[in-house]
């Protein structure tokens, strides 16, 4: 069963008095355990088309199937609980509550999961640690590096084990060496726990690590290549 | 003066930048105009008739009396001039109103009850130009002259007697060697008025048929005299002083019933201290969307700090900012304000609780009273304190160094 | 444990300042409510308490149309027995019997019509303060003797003092002429001059000799030990009276009284609301803005999943954290005012004379309940509450990716 299967998507965006085409007919399937890099220029529809997988947003026609369910014509309520239990999202930037520590980021999403409070302790402890943040864990954002941060939302997209990790161009606000060391931490997941990670970006680098490269190009896709990982 | 078309221009520019917040600060701020301006309209209302309502039962805002009269209001305690003279010298006078008048207490005897009542022996026509109560006559016709042998009594003093137009009533009294003296009338007319308890005291008689039976020919107890403004009668007071010779006791009617003569007083204290209140309560919500106006703009005030303005003008910038925000709040409270004032000129009808409302000494209806005076208080009041409440964050918005300003995360 | 909590107590403090001007409106309004509505209440229940226990009782029977209309006509046969056996059933002593009648009291020098009540010597003490606010000489005692107590002022307008004859004329209950001679016995002086000038009382049995009562009155006056204790105690002597009796509460007694407490509890609301209102404002202001600058927040929140109602729910705890803070600041400030006040006393300029209006002294002495302390501030928290709405719902229309473009 595919991970994620998208059939002829399209969606287009009114900007002042012009339509932009940001899905144009997109169609591709994701194995279950894959790597996979979405590239684009800016405005190619990365975003868009990640939006769209992960439920954020419906497109104006086509299917999205999630693991074998078909989820474009979800309510907002179930989209909701399907993001909460099976597909984790990781930002650019901003991906953490300001006035919680990383600790309470990650057990946030549990207490609304309904984990027990014993269980949620455990289980922070553990991805915490997972994601190399160890002795960190009652820091707040506004205490942590950029790096730190970034892998606190990690800990907090995968802590609940989904199916599905997404992320929108992870490292943009990243020096290079703390690009890569998340890069890494990325393929680590993905060769443990056989978690699917999409991941939007225009960064080379991050590109490199990719074992399935997707290149966009106006909301299409233009190239499709399966390469050797870095 | 162009500075200062810049800075407003600025201020009126930034209020709309977030006009959600603008809107909902500018709704409560008309809201407590409205509520400063209206509850006191009502207030001013409801005393200044019962102001009215008193003096008219007094009646009049100056008195003569006896010195013992008020003690012991008896037919013993006769004022010293004589009824003959008094005219005399009131009709010299200018005051406005003036009338001799003969009260004592009295027992009316109808058919079938009897009731302790107020006797007062009036001249017609002089009562009048003191609009005292028994010149609103109902039904029947009131006192043609001071020789008329017929009395005027209240609407409900009818009622509880039993009797009616036309029909007989015994008025019994005491004279001054404290024999009984009584009389039979014929009921001439009913009155009305505002109070219940006014209608059910006060018998009108006229004036020498009364002094006949009391043996007190060209005598008076009372003189009662109208002014020009009830606020104020110290003039008319002091007037009436000169007028009279003898041992007699001269008062306005602020010490005739301390109670409505303090009323007047607690009255302005009330509303001052009313309108201070609401906008203090206002002030909380004033303060806080001026310290969120330049919280959001640091930035851009260190921005305009680097480029060369000075602190003063954003000091400025924010008072007058706080200032518009009051301004349209005042037109917009000030209107509402008027607006339901107006239609409710023909009184509000609170009946249900009028033996309550007669217990304050109101009437049961209240019809609100909009004065200038009032008014410019509520807009000053806003105005002020307003204008001091925006000094703090206005002052901290100018004290920014622009470097930190412009970095600030 | 539980992060929601503290997320929304953490909220609360990421702009100090404004929640503690909004938490400082809250304050000040409970504050005032508080002293006020104590004030208020102590107020409305002395007045009710002087006036009732002067002269008038909590209960009074009498005949259907007396109270009106006062006629002396109108009475309550066998009014001594009656009284007596009320006495027994309802086992308490606070019951006794009057007469009225209207009549012209002259001394030698003087006269003045006034109301002379016939009473139960032994009994008028427990259901009237007068007979303890005898200054000169004593209360009645022989219940036909020809005595009679009057008010100071009265005395004083008649010209009289202890041992004065007065000679009091009326009309009987069958119509005809009354007339009889009384010793003044005591002077009374209740404070209040209207009752000092127009009240006299001689004993039930001379009342009736004089006035041809016959063995009728005109009220049997009940006082009860409290307020709540009347509408039982007035059922239980409904069931005992003849059903051609009636039985009035001091609601009908004395309706000025209570209408007077609403006309004022009217007003009072008036004023309170519009204090609520406004710390509404000033609450929706403050949610509304702390709400738009965590747009792009809340986007990302939403989509890890958590449901908007959620976050509204989020919303209106920090709306009922920042109530509480001022519900529980406000109860206390306001009442260690109306206690200090209790201690101290309470007064205004203009106060004394509009207090003699009303039965009540010219200084006042709040005292604060349970009731007093949270009925002001619990309706503005349930007024911040209200204000919290539109706020929270603003959220259930937001959509995660549209809130994402929001600055951060």
């Amino acid at each position: 069963m595919s991970a994620v299967r998208c059939i002829d998507l399209c969606k287009t965006y009114r900007q002042g008095d012009q339509d932009i085409k940001a899905l144009d007919h997109v169609t591709l399937e994701i194995k279950q355990g894959g790597f996979v890099c979405l590239s684009a220029p800016s405005g190619g529809g990365k975003t868009t088309l990640l939006n769209a997988i992960g439920g954020l947003d419906s497109p104006d026609s086509g299917e999205v199937w999630i693991a074998g369910k078909r989820i474009d014509n979800l309510s907002k309520g179930d989209l909701a609980q399907l993001r909460l239990t099976q597909i984790g999202f990781v930002f650019q930037a901003y991906n953490l509550i300001p006035v919680l520590t990383a600790r309470e980021n990650v057990e946030f999403v549990m207490q609304v999961q309904g984990v027990p409070a014993n269980e949620r302790q455990e289980k922070s402890t553990a991805i915490l640690e997972e994601v190399g943040l160890k002795g960190l864990e009652s820091r707040r954002p506004a205490e942590m590096s950029g790096g730190q941060q970034q892998r606190v939302a990690v800990a907090r997209a995968i802590v609940s084990r989904p199916e599905l990790v997404l992320a929108d161009e992870p490292t943009a606000n990243l020096d290079s060496k703390t690009s890569d060391e998340l890069m890494q931490l990325f393929v680590e997941l993905n060769e443990h726990h056989n978690t699917t990670f999409v991941i939007a970006t225009h960064d080379q680098r991050v590109m490199s690590y990719a074992r399935r490269l997707i290149r966009m190009l106006d909301g299409r896709i233009v190239d499709d290549i399966n390469q050797r990982a870095a | 003066m162009r500075a200062l078309a810049v800075v407003s221009m600025l201020a009126w520019r930034n209020l709309w930048r977030n006009h959600r917040r603008t809107i909902v600060m500018v709704s409560a701020i008309t809201i407590a105009v409205w509520a400063m301006i209206f509850m006191t309209a009502l207030m001013r209302g409801m005393v200044n008739d019962m102001i009215r309502d008193g003096i008219r039962a007094l009646p009049g805002h100056v008195q003569v009396h006896h010195p013992d009269f008020r003690d012991d209001p008896s037919i013993n305690n006769l004022i010293p001039m004589s009824d003959a003279a008094l005219t005399a010298a009131f009709s010299r006078s200018d005051l406005d109103g003036w009338s001799s008048r003969v009260k004592v207490p009295a027992i009316i005897s109808s058919e079938r009850e009897s009731r302790g009542v107020t006797l007062i022996g009036v001249d017609p026509e002089l009562e009048q130009s003191i609009e005292g109560i028994g010149s609103n006559v109902a039904e029947g016709r009131n006192l043609e002259d001071v020789n008329d042998g017929g009395v005027i009594i209240g609407r409900k003093l009818a009622e509880k007697l039993d009797t009616e137009l036309g029909k007989r009533v015994v008025l019994m009294s005491q004279d001054p060697d404290n024999e009984i003296a009584d009389r039979g009338y014929r009921v001439v007319g009913l009155f009305e008025a505002n109070l219940e308890l006014q209608e059910e005291i006060f018998v009108f008689a006229g004036k020498a048929t009364l002094q006949k039976m009391l043996g007190i020919e060209n005598q008076v107890t009372e003189v009662a005299v109208l002014a020009a403004d009830y606020r104020d009668v110290s003039d008319e007071t002091e007037q009436v002083r000169a007028l009279m010779n003898g041992d007699v006791e001269v008062l306005p009617w602020q010490e005739l019933n301390n109670y409505l003569g303090s009323m007047l007083k607690v009255m302005d204290g009330f509303v001052l201290v009313w309108m201070i209140v609401v906008f203090l309560a206002l002030s909380f919500g004033l303060v806080n969307t001026l310290v969120m106006a330049v919280f959001e703009r640091v930035r851009e005030i260190g921005l305009m700090l680097a480029l060369g303005m000075r602190p003063a003008s954003i000091l400025g910038q924010i008072i007058v900012e706080s200032i518009l925000l009051l301004i349209i709040g005042l037109i917009l409270g000030n209107t509402l304000a008027w607006a339901s004032v107006v239609p409710l000129q023909d009184g509000i009808d609170i009946s249900a609780v009028a033996q309550g409302m007669e217990m304050f000494g109101a009437s049961s209806i209240l019809y609100p009273e909009l004065t200038l005076d009032d008014i410019v208080l509520a807009n000053v009041v806003v105005l002020v304190l307003g204008f001091f409440a925006s000094l703090s964050p206005a002052w901290r918005a100018s004290r920014y160094e622009p470097i930190e300003a412009i970095t600030k995360v | 444990m539980n992060i929601i909590l503290r997320l929304a107590w953490r909220n609360l403090w990421r702009q100090p300042r404004r929640t503690w001007l909004t938490v400082g409106a809250m304050v000040f309004s409970n504050a005032l409510l508080v002293f006020m509505i104590s004030i208020q209440f102590s107020t409305y229940e002395l007045m009710i308490d002087n006036t009732l226990q002067a002269f008038t009782g909590h209960i009074q029977v009498q005949a259907p149309g007396y109270k009106d209309d006062l006629k002396m006509r109108q009475v309550v046969p066998d009014v001594i027995e009656l009284a007596s056996s009320l006495r027994r059933e309802l086992g308490t002593e606070t019951i006794a019997a009057r007469a009225a009648a209207f009549a012209l009291a002259s001394s030698e020098e003087r006269s003045y019509g006034l109301q002379i009540y016939g009473v139960e010597t032994q009994f008028e003490s427990f259901v009237s303060t007068i007979p303890g606010l005898v200054r000169d000489g004593r209360y009645l005692k022989d219940q036909d003797a020809a005595e009679i107590v009057i008010g100071k002022v009265l005395a004083r307008n008649l010209r009289v003092s202890l041992g004065d004859e007065v000679t009091l004329l009326g009309s009987g209950r069958d119509g005809s002429f009354a007339a009889a001679i009384a010793t003044v016995v005591g002077i009374f002086d209740s404070g209040v001059p209207d009752i000092d000038r127009s009240i006299a009382e001689v004993p039930l049995g001379f009342f009736d000799d004089v006035f041809y009562m016959e063995g009728a009155g005109h009220q049997i006056v009940i006082t009860a030990p409290d307020l709540i204790s009347v509408d039982p105690l007035k059922m239980q002597t409904e069931a005992l009276v003849p059903a051609s009796l009636a039985v009035h509460d001091w609601d009908a007694l004395q309706p000025s009284l209570k209408q007077a407490i609403q006309a004022d509890l009217g007003s009072a609301f008036f004023m309170y609301g519009v204090l609520v209102i406004l710390v509404a404002f000033s609450v929706l202001n403050t949610q509304l803005m702390s709400v738009l600058e965590r747009t792009h927040e809340f986007g990302i929140t939403m989509s890890l999943g958590i449901a908007p109602g959620r976050l509204g729910r989020l919303v209106f705890l920090e709306t009922a954290m920042m109530g509480l803070l001022g519900l529980v600041l406000g109860a206390l400030i306001g009442g260690v005012v109306t206690v200090w006040f209790g201690y101290t006393g309470f007064s205004y300029p203009g106060m004394e004379e509009m207090a003699v209006n009303f039965n009540l002294p010219s200084r006042f002495y709040p005292q604060a309940s349970i009731l007093t302390l949270f009925l002001g501030p619990t309706i503005v928290f349930v007024g911040g509450m209200f204000a919290a709405i539109y706020p929270a719902l603003r959220l259930h229309w937001l959509h995660p990716v549209e809130a994402m473009r929001a600055a951060p």
